[in-house]
């Protein structure tokens, strides 16, 4: 269960490069490619090792301008499904 | 997100399909040359040199790609070739799906496939060995197979890129780059273009390579349905321009943002794009290549006017 105090980290697997603020995603163990649009590119690089879910939140608050119960119901499902696909693993909370 | 994958593989273990034994596949380059004899030639990628082979496989060669003199130093990759007897590789099945299996690690990939096996190892330079069964018919085939895999990674070496595309030249001496998952219509997209007066380099495998200033496409003389005929000589023509391949009822034209044609193209990468110790560097290369020039998704009809479409985008 992805909360705000989960603490996430892309799998070992999975490197990317961002382009033109859009991430591009290499899934080795799978050969998969995914691209991250600029909110989910900006969301991978919020996401500092050690760094809990919440600074993520907290930071794309500042930086969008909507709901902020929208934000964080929104950006937890999102990180959801990055964790779902394999793009991400929970490593603490 | 959106995802994009690479072509479907079996899964089974390394060789097994193709090989008696493949607990026994070599590990270092070692066993018996074919002959003696020795062949150079020059394609995208620089010098490939091959030893160890007799004369049929080297008029074979010559035949297809042509041998140069090629002078000592200078940027050259080698290969070993070696027989071994025909019992060592299975019989396979009629109508079997042609594939090869290819097992990668950090200094090394290995290949496995109808009639040969081979490995590539960096040494730190890139090198490669191939075992085929007694010169025969099959010699061909394995030689191409192998091939395409070594031009893949050598270009990757060279900061280039080998791309399963469609590669067409207009009446300038532009390059276009058509690419796309199986099936999304290269081939007919290659052959619109040639009945509008452009013409071909190749309909399957095209290379990327660093030019001065500018990246390249540049043909090869490899087996497809369209392209060189074995010993034609390989233009190359400067990109001009990416394209998503999809088919539609109707032609249109829309920007491709450069992290989707990046995404896709790596995709479109054989080998390499499935490599997990290298694709990160073959993304770094198709960036470095594609970064400046103009991308798109083109939707086109079986007897559509795609071509003029792409051309007159690109003249606006």
């Amino acid at each position: 269960m992805i909360a705000p105090s989960s603490v996430l980290q892309a799998r070992a697997d999975v490197r990317y490069r961002v382009v033109d603020r859009r991430a591009i995603l290499i899934r080795q163990s799978e050969a998969e490619v995914v691209v991250l649009n600029e909110v989910g590119s900006r969301m991978l690089e919020l996401l500092q090792p050690g760094t809990p879910v919440q600074g993520v939140l907290d930071a794309l608050a500042t930086e969008f301008e909507v709901d902020r119960a929208d934000l964080d119901r929104d950006v937890l499902s999102f990180l959801r499904e990055l964790v779902e696909t394999g793009i991400l693993e929970e490593v603490g909370s | 997100m959106t995802a994009v994958r690479p072509r479907e593989q079996p899964p089974s273990a390394f060789g097994e399909a193709f090989l008696q034994d493949p607990e026994l596949f070599p590990g270092r380059r070692s066993g018996e040359t074919c002959g003696e004899r020795e062949i150079a030639f020059e394609l995208a990628g620089g010098a490939y040199v091959f030893s160890g082979l007799e004369p049929s496989q080297v008029d074979a060669l010559d035949g297809r790609f042509g041998s140069r003199v090629v002078g000592p130093g200078g940027s050259r990759v080698e290969t070993l070739v070696f027989c071994v007897e025909a019992r060592e590789f299975r019989e396979l099945e009629r109508g079997r799906p042609y594939t090869f299996d290819l097992d990668y690690s950090r200094a090394s990939v290995r290949l496995a496939g109808p009639g040969f096996m081979a490995r590539l190892d960096w040494t730190p330079d890139l090198r490669g060995a191939l075992w085929t069964a007694a010169p025969g018919t099959s010699f061909g085939g394995a030689f191409e197979n192998y091939f395409r895999v070594l031009l893949a990674y050598r270009l990757l070496d060279l900061g280039g890129a080998l791309v399963h595309s469609a590669g067409v030249r207009d009446e300038a001496g532009g390059g276009y780059l058509l690419f796309g998952p199986s099936g999304a219509g290269k081939s007919t997209f290659a052959r619109l273009a040639r009945e509008a007066g452009a013409s071909v380099l190749h309909d399957d495998l095209n290379p990327l390579c660093r030019g001065k200033g500018s990246t390249a496409l540049k043909a090869l003389p490899l087996s497809g349905d369209i392209g060189l005929g074995p010993g034609a000589a390989p233009p190359e023509a400067p990109l001009r321009a990416l394209c998503r391949l999809r088919k539609s009822e109707t032609d249109s034209l829309r920007p491709l943002h450069l992290s989707e044609a990046l995404a896709s193209l790596l995709a479109s990468c054989p080998f390499v794009g499935r490599d997990p110790y290298r694709a990160d560097q073959l993304l770094q290369n198709l960036h470095s290549l594609v970064g400046g020039v103009p991308a798109y998704e083109l939707s086109f009809a079986r007897a559509g006017r795609s071509w003029t479409l792409l051309r007159a985008a690109e003249q606006a």
